[in-house]
């Protein structure tokens, strides 16, 4: 059994009163104490196209599990962005479904349903014909 | 301007035999495409029972297409409870025990609310924070 730590730390000044989280969890199977064995190996990707791509395929999962999925935007241009989309054309509105824009330096780190269907593929699409560079792992039971 | 950042650390000595798992990440969060830092938050702690269907934790309220980020934590102790997050009618994945996520949000479309509920059985305490380029308030009924 493999034991495997992420922890985040997040500061704030926003409120008077400085926000400071910091959560550290063991990556386990579902309903388990047992930590997760199995992982893709960290991926680096380059992109120059502002098509949306399919990064991870549902079959990458088990279905209904704990998976849990990384992705960081390695650039450094504060305009640039992927948004990161389960199953459609990761456009800016999508009823299944935009998540979000992942902006230059920005990571995600999100529990993964990989449910056996397309329904769950993890599909990106950069926001700009510029080279950019996406990292991300999965994390399996 | 407010100053957040959200850092990541994921360690493993025995997930890769022979290759330590080590990624450190970092990110400052910005207003959509800009250097400005957000300077919104709603944040808390809320208990959830699985007798009650999905609920939002979060509507769709502000402008869409922007920046905002999302941090959730399960912080049941219980291995058989866990959390179903999802973005609308999606499910993005389940969050056991103890787990954490942190992702962007667009809010790409009014349909694009947040959306939590407890599984298998009692009742679960959760906290987020909610990081915000706009924050609209729900109309008065």
């Amino acid at each position: 059994m493999a034991t495997t730590n992420a922890t985040i730390t997040i500061n704030s000044d926003i409120t008077s009163s400085p926000l400071s989280i910091s959560k550290t969890m063991v990556l386990k199977k579902f309903q388990s104490t047992d930590g997760i064995e199995e992982t893709t190996g960290l991926r680096t990707k380059k992109f120059n196209a502002t098509t949306a791509v399919e990064i991870i395929a549902n079959t990458e999962g088990t279905a209904d599990k704990a998976s849990k999925v990384y992705i960081r935007n390695t650039g450094s241009d504060s305009a640039e962005f992927f948004y990161i989309a389960l199953n459609n054309n990761a456009a800016a509105s999508d009823s299944t479904e935009t998540i979000g824009k992942l902006y230059a330096g920005d990571w995600m780190f999100i529990p993964w349903k990989a449910t056996a269907a397309t329904t769950h593929d993890i599909v990106v699409a950069p926001s700009t014909t510029d080279e950019m560079t996406l990292e991300y792992m999965v994390f399996q039971e | 301007m407010a100053t957040t950042t959200a850092t990541v650390n994921i360690s493993s000595t025995d997930l890769q035999p022979g290759n330590a798992l080590g990624i450190s990440a970092s990110t400052t969060l910005y207003q959509t495409g800009t250097t400005t830092g957000l300077d919104l938050v709603d944040y808390g702690v809320g208990k959830l029972t699985e007798a009650s269907a999905g609920d939002a934790l979060a509507e769709a309220l502000g402008t869409a297409d922007t920046s905002n980020y999302v941090y959730i934590c399960n912080t049941s102790t219980d291995k058989d409870q866990y959390m179903v997050i999802g973005i609308h009618d999606t499910v993005i994945g389940n969050l056991g025990s103890e787990e954490w996520l942190f992702m962007p949000w667009n809010m790409g479309d009014a349909d694009a609310e947040i959306n939590i509920e407890a599984e298998a059985s009692g009742s679960i305490t959760y906290e987020y924070a909610i990081f915000k380029s706009t924050y609209t308030l729900p109309a008065k009924t």
